[in-house]
This record gives structure tokens, sequence and C-alpha cells, in this order.
């Protein structure tokens, strides 16, 4: 179980999903990604695309303006 | 900070209604409510439907002709409509006050919600995007005689047959776009 950092400081939508669903699929189960975003539209839809796909989904706020979503690769 | 103050603003972070009304998103729905709300109160207070970007063409003449220059003999500003537009100026132009508001507002919304951030530009290709992206959105806005909120928004909720041909044609921009952007900033 690895734990992937994926940078999308400054990257506005949707380039952060599509670089989140790139990556996810070089991950192997049980995998921890974390996208790391500062744009607030993908706070919405990063996390709605993992939960629809069935990955754990947490969102933390890590500074203003500044987020991380967690998504466990569970299947 | 004082402990006092440091206590209020740790019991404002968690607060349920502060949480729902200045931190969170408003559901798409919400929005989309809000939207038509105050689209149909400036069709109704200034007679005009809603627009953006044309704002910003009258923006431009107001500050060519601050520094000299004359765009009377323009196609684009030659209307009656136009030229009363250009000589009642800037304070007496409803559609540019909405365009500050909004402006102010959104700082006002990323203030409340602490999410206040000055980005950093990544890579040069962002900014080359952004001003290639820019001049062809402002001046195919114009050619349109409207952007997505004047032509598209208000084109359609006028019941207007050229809000959805620009529908059209925004998905087909849209679709486009994308593809460009995959292949440039993946």
């Amino acid at each position: 179980m690895k734990e992937v950092m994926l940078d999308c400081f400054g990257e506005a939508c949707p380039v952060p999903l599509v670089k989140a669903q790139n990556k996810i699929k070089e991950l192997e189960i049980g995998d921890v990604l974390i996208v790391q975003i500062d744009h607030s539209c993908a706070m919405k839809n990063v996390p709605e695309w993992a939960r629809k796909d069935g990955y754990n989904v947490e969102v933390e706020e890590v500074d203003d303006g500044e987020w991380e979503v967690i998504i466990e690769k569970t299947k | 900070m004082t402990d006092d103050k440091k206590k209020f603003f740790d019991r404002v972070k968690s607060n349920e209604y502060y949480m729902r009304w200045g931190k969170n998103a408003f559901p798409y729905v919400t929005a989309a409510l809000l939207l038509s709300l105050f689209q149909i109160v400036t069709l109704a207070v200034t007679g005009n439907p809603w627009g953006v970007s044309g704002t910003f063409a009258y923006w431009g003449a107001w500050l060519f002709e601050a520094v000299g220059g004359s765009v009377d003999k323009w196609y684009y500003f030659a209307s009656t409509g136009a030229q009363a537009t250009l000589e009642k100026g800037i304070l007496n132009h409803p559609e540019s006050w909405r365009n500050v508001g909004i402006i102010t507002g959104a700082l006002a919304a990323t203030l409340i919600a602490s999410g206040f951030k000055i980005k950093k530009i990544k890579s040069m290709k962002q900014v080359v995007a952004a001003v290639i992206g820019g001049l062809m959105m402002g001046y195919g806005a114009r050619l349109a005689l409207g952007c997505n909120i004047g032509a598209f928004y208000s084109g359609i909720s006028s019941l207007a047959l050229s809000g959805w041909v620009f529908a059209v044609s925004l998905f087909i921009g849209a679709v486009i776009g994308s593809k460009l952007l995959v292949k440039y900033f993946m």
C-alpha cells in the first residue's frame, strides 16, 4: 500500500479531475491518491467523480483556499 | 490575537449556519434559482436582459477616449444606442455597476469562506493559453453579439431561437476546447 501525491496547485478545472482520473489507473487496489488543489470547483468535481466510482473519499482543508482530496482505491 | 478573539473565531468556524451560508458552496439548484431570480430583477430594473461581456467593450471605449482616442467612427459603436451609452458615461451604466458587483461579490464570498489565495502561475503554457483564449473569447463574443450570458443564458430565457443556436455552437466549441486541453495540458 502506497501513498501518491498529485500536485494540482495552480491548475484550473477540469485539469485536476482529468489528472486524478489518469493517475488512479496507475495505482494498485489499496493505494491512496492525494490530490492537492487550490481551485474550489475541483473540490466539487474531484470528490464527486471518486465517490461515483465507489472509492473512499475525504476532503481536507489544509490552508486558506487549499485542499487535499484523499482518495483510497478500494477496487 | 487575544485568546478571546481566537475562541470567537474557532466557534464561528464550526457554527452550523456559517458552514451552510458562508463556508460551503450552495447546491447547484439553489444557485440556479438565485440566478433566475436576479436575472428577472435585472430585466425589470434596467429594461435589458443580463449581459456581461458587452460591458468590457464599453470599458475599452471609455479607456480609449480617456487617453484621447475616439470610437465615433467605429462600426461597433455606430448605433445611436451605443453612442448614447458612451455619452452618459460609466457611472450611469447599469451593466458596469453589475459587473463591479459580480467581482466584489465573488471576492467577498471567497473571503467569508476564508478561501482566498493568490495562485501561482505554473507554466508559460498557462499564460499563452489564457491570453490567446481570452482574446478569442472576447472577440468571438462581440462577433456573436453576446457571450454565454448575454447570448446564451439571456437568449434562451427570452425564448429566442438565437439562444439555442448559440448553445449548439457553444457545445461544439467546448468539445474542441476539451480536446485541446487534454492534448496540451495533461
